[in-house]
């Protein structure tokens, strides 16, 4: 695959050395590397938890309430007796696991929608973008509230909805970076080919937007995450007794001042895989020359 | 100079001798999602609004007996088919009018009004008519004898209001309490000031604020950061936040409160009792109040709701016993466990972790007990009574009031949908025995049928934990009913 077709004028480069290329230049950043580490620590955290875990993460003690961190118990326990290093470990699954499904579900619609808006063109697109436009105005943590009050609270509930409003912002980036294409001479030269729209957008422009796309991925990600995490504190994300860290907060913030080690685990575990998702999708950024800067948001 | 110094005198004693009057705050959690209603026999009633607007005609004292409040004085006949009542006199309304017997017919009349369908009217069905004898003396007369007429009259509902006056009191307020409303706001603020024609003086507080505030923990943060002076649904856990601190003041005071669960009795297969007493004896009551209470945060209750201060409580056994649940769950065809979903939402703390817990109890015994979240806005229009088992929630109340109120096949509130005529019958055999122990036999009797085959889960009773800035006075630790509203201030 390449990324500019044959017919363009600059000198074209493989996509192999092109990725090999990005990575070189990523690994000159430190503080990418340092995102990209810890983020990979919470992807391989989330997936091994239930087999690291030191105790049932389930498991009420009422002997042991609100105990301080110690060697037994790393971050202490919570307002049941439960072990928090256990619940931390575990409280990342379900918030990884729906936020990176529902940014997948994100940037296939968006993208998908966003390109052919872009090369659509006319009044198809002015009208789309209008009602874009208007659901971008939308209050979204409102809205989500009254969907899954609607709805109800399943997993696929919440990646459907978080799929559906990210893919919202997602298309008007993509649709600006198509627009700067579609006039390109190799879209003119597949449109002359006779190729189909379907083909010209997957062959064409998905190869010269896929950086902007990927990048928007990590930010749309890091933001749902944020919004899941919302969503739970507000006791509409995950179902007690699954772990989860929006909901290990709201649990105990009224205790704050009594065990602020209950609040603070989850906490950092949460803004550490945020913040390292931003350093990654930042470092990513430059490395393939995209200025997040100044990309739309 | 003389001058000078007998002004600075007389300015001095006016500071030190006079309590400054202020505004008193409070929060509700606007259960009604904004409907609540000031009319007191409504099902979405404003409860703290309603207790400061409204007087009672008997209300508790600080041990929880009848008193006098707009009556003054009672008397039974022989058969306590009849009571008779003298009226307490020079009591005004807020809108100047004088109160008398007439508006305590109406009152006690529009009780049993079937298009308002009040849950009260289960209280009081008992009253058959109530006849006038003059301005200040009437008479209730029963269908059944009834002995303990004034505990049922101590409703935190049955408040009186004007003759004629039911169209207009969900949105004027006008009663004889302490304070008249000035603004109504379930929602946002809710303003009280204070009436300088009460009873029993002009109240200490020159008006009172009730907040709608949904989130529990943000009524904790708002008592912290002084933003009101009265929260009183602390948990014992939270008490460590406010104790050792000069600028609170913490009141705990057993009560009849409890948070519960409620299984239907009409949809399978909570319909069979079997199943239903296997959901009780799955239950270590004694963990279950540690850990969703705190440690001695309430006393332990087999599944009735009759509280232990009360004359009537009897004692049963409900330990824990996975063995006989398990067997019992056998028998009624569920040999490989069942699978219950309760639905609630976080507008009680207790709640959920409630039924967190009870997940881990009930899996001992083959339960798998599920956990549907719902909003909070709404829950007692829309998932309370709706849905086959939910989280529920009940203030104090005397033991013949709360069998009849939750627990009579035709009671409004009969949450758990208990259909049980002989159940009925010795309600009505309870409430008419004049002899106390033979009464308070049949009493144990009924609270051992609801252990056997109910359908509520009442763990345990709660202790309330309240807490008060320190600038609060005149707010006894006595139970919520017995409060004297007009004695508070915020100085």
């Amino acid at each position: 695959m390449t990324a500019i077709t044959a017919t363009h004028s600059v000198p074209v480069t493989k996509t192999e050395s092109r990725w090999a290329q990005a990575w070189k230049n990523m690994r000159r950043s430190p503080s990418g590397m340092i995102g990209l580490s810890i983020l990979c620590l919470h992807l391989v955290v989330a997936v091994l938890a239930p087999w690291i875990a030191p105790y049932d993460w389930t498991l009420q003690n009422g002997y042991i309430m609100f105990q301080g961190p110690d060697t037994e118990y790393w971050f202490g326990t919570d307002n049941m007796g439960r072990d928090l290093f256990s619940r931390t470990l575990m409280g990342g699954r379900e918030a990884i696991m729906v936020t990176l499904l529902g940014t997948l579900l994100a940037i296939v619609w968006g993208g998908l929608a966003g390109m052919t808006l872009g090369f659509v063109g006319g009044k198809v697109d002015e009208w789309l973008m209008r009602i874009v436009d208007a659901l971008l105005a939308i209050p979204w943590l409102l809205f989500l509230l009254l969907i899954i009050a609607l709805t109800g609270q399943q997993s696929w509930t919440l990646i459907l909805t978080l799929g559906f409003f990210y893919g919202v912002a997602v298309i008007r980036v993509v649709r600006g970076a198509t627009l700067e294409y579609v006039p390109r001479d190799f879209v003119v030269a597949a449109k002359t080919r006779g190729e189909s729209r379907f083909t010209i957008v997957t062959k064409e422009l998905l190869p010269n937007v896929l950086d902007a796309l990927l990048v928007e991925a990590a930010m749309r990600w890091a933001w749902m995450l944020l919004a899941f995490s919302s969503l739970s504190f507000l006791g509409f994300g995950v179902v007690p007794p699954t772990p989860d860290w929006g909901l290990m907060i709201a649990d105990t913030r009224g205790m704050i001042s009594i065990a602020p080690w209950a609040v603070l685990f989850p906490a950092m575990a949460l803004s550490t895989l945020i913040i390292s998702i931003n350093l990654t999708a930042d470092a990513f950024a430059k490395a393939i020359g995209l200025d997040r800067a100044k990309a739309p948001v | 100079m003389k001058h000078l110094i007998t002004s600075v005198v007389m300015a001095s004693t006016l500071i030190s001798g006079a309590a400054t009057a202020g505004t008193f705050r409070l929060a509700h959690d606007v259960g009604y999602a904004g409907a609540e209603s000031l009319d007191p026999i409504s099902p979405n009633r404003f409860f703290y609004a309603n207790q400061m607007l409204y007087s009672r005609l008997v209300r508790q004292d600080e041990n929880g007996q009848p008193s006098p409040d707009l009556a003054t004085e009672w008397s039974a006949s022989a058969d306590a088919k009849t009571w008779t009542f003298e009226l307490r006199k020079g009591v005004k309304f807020h809108d100047g009018s004088d109160l008398d017997s007439a508006d305590i017919k109406y009152t006690l009349e529009r009780i049993k009004d079937p298009e308002i369908d009040s849950p009260v009217a289960a209280v009081l069905g008992v009253i058959d008519s109530v006849n006038i004898i003059n301005d200040h003396k009437f008479e209730i007369k029963l269908s059944a004898p009834h002995a303990d007429l004034p505990l049922l009259l101590m409703d935190y509902r049955v408040r009186m209001i004007a003759e004629g006056s039911g169209d207009t009191i969900t949105k004027t307020g006008n009663g004889t309490g302490p304070f008249i409303l000035e603004e109504l706001d379930p929602e946002g603020t809710t303003v009280l000031k204070a009436n300088p024609n009460y009873w029993e003086g002009t109240p200490a507080a020159d008006a009172l604020e009730i907040i709608g505030i949904p989130d529990s923990q943000a009524r904790v943060q708002a008592v912290m950061a002084g933003q009101i002076d009265f929260e009183d649904s602390i948990l014992a856990q939270q008490s460590k936040l406010f104790s050792n601190n000069p600028q609170f003041q913490l009141q705990s005071i057993a009560t009849g409160e409890w948070r519960g669960l409620v299984f239907r009795t009409d949809m399978a297969p909570l319909d069979n009792a079997k199943v239903r007493k296997a959901l009780r004896l799955a239950v270590d009551r004694d963990e279950m109040l540690k850990l969703v209470s705190g440690e001695g945060a309430g006393t332990v209750t087999c599944d009735h709701p009759v509280w232990s201060g009360d004359q009537y409580r009897t004692n049963i056994d409900c330990s824990q016993n996975i063995a006989e649940a398990k067997k019992l769950l056998k028998e009624a065809g569920f040999e490989n466990g069942i699978e219950v979903t309760i639905s609630a939402a976080d507008n009680e703390p207790e709640w959920i972790r409630m039924i967190e817990v009870y997940q881990q109890q009930a899996a001992k015994a083959g339960i798998t007990v599920k956990l549907n979240m719902v909003p909070s806005d709404g829950y007692w229009s829309d998932v309370w009574m709706k849905h086959p088992a939910v989280a529920t929630r009940w203030s104090q109340r005397p033991a013949d009031q709360i069998l009849n109120e939750g627990f009579r096949s035709t009671a409004t509130w009969n949450e758990t949908f208990f259909k049980n005529t002989d159940f009925d019958n010795a309600l009505d055999a309870a409430r008419s025995e004049l002899n106390f122990d033979k009464r308070k036999g049949l009493y144990a009797d009924l609270q051992n049928t609801l252990w056997e085959e109910g359908g509520a889960l009442i763990p345990y009773h709660l202790n309330q934990t309240r807490v008060l800035r320190s600038n609060v006075t005149g707010l006894a630790p006595v139970e919520n009913f017995s409060i004297r509203w007009h004695l508070v201030n915020a100085e």
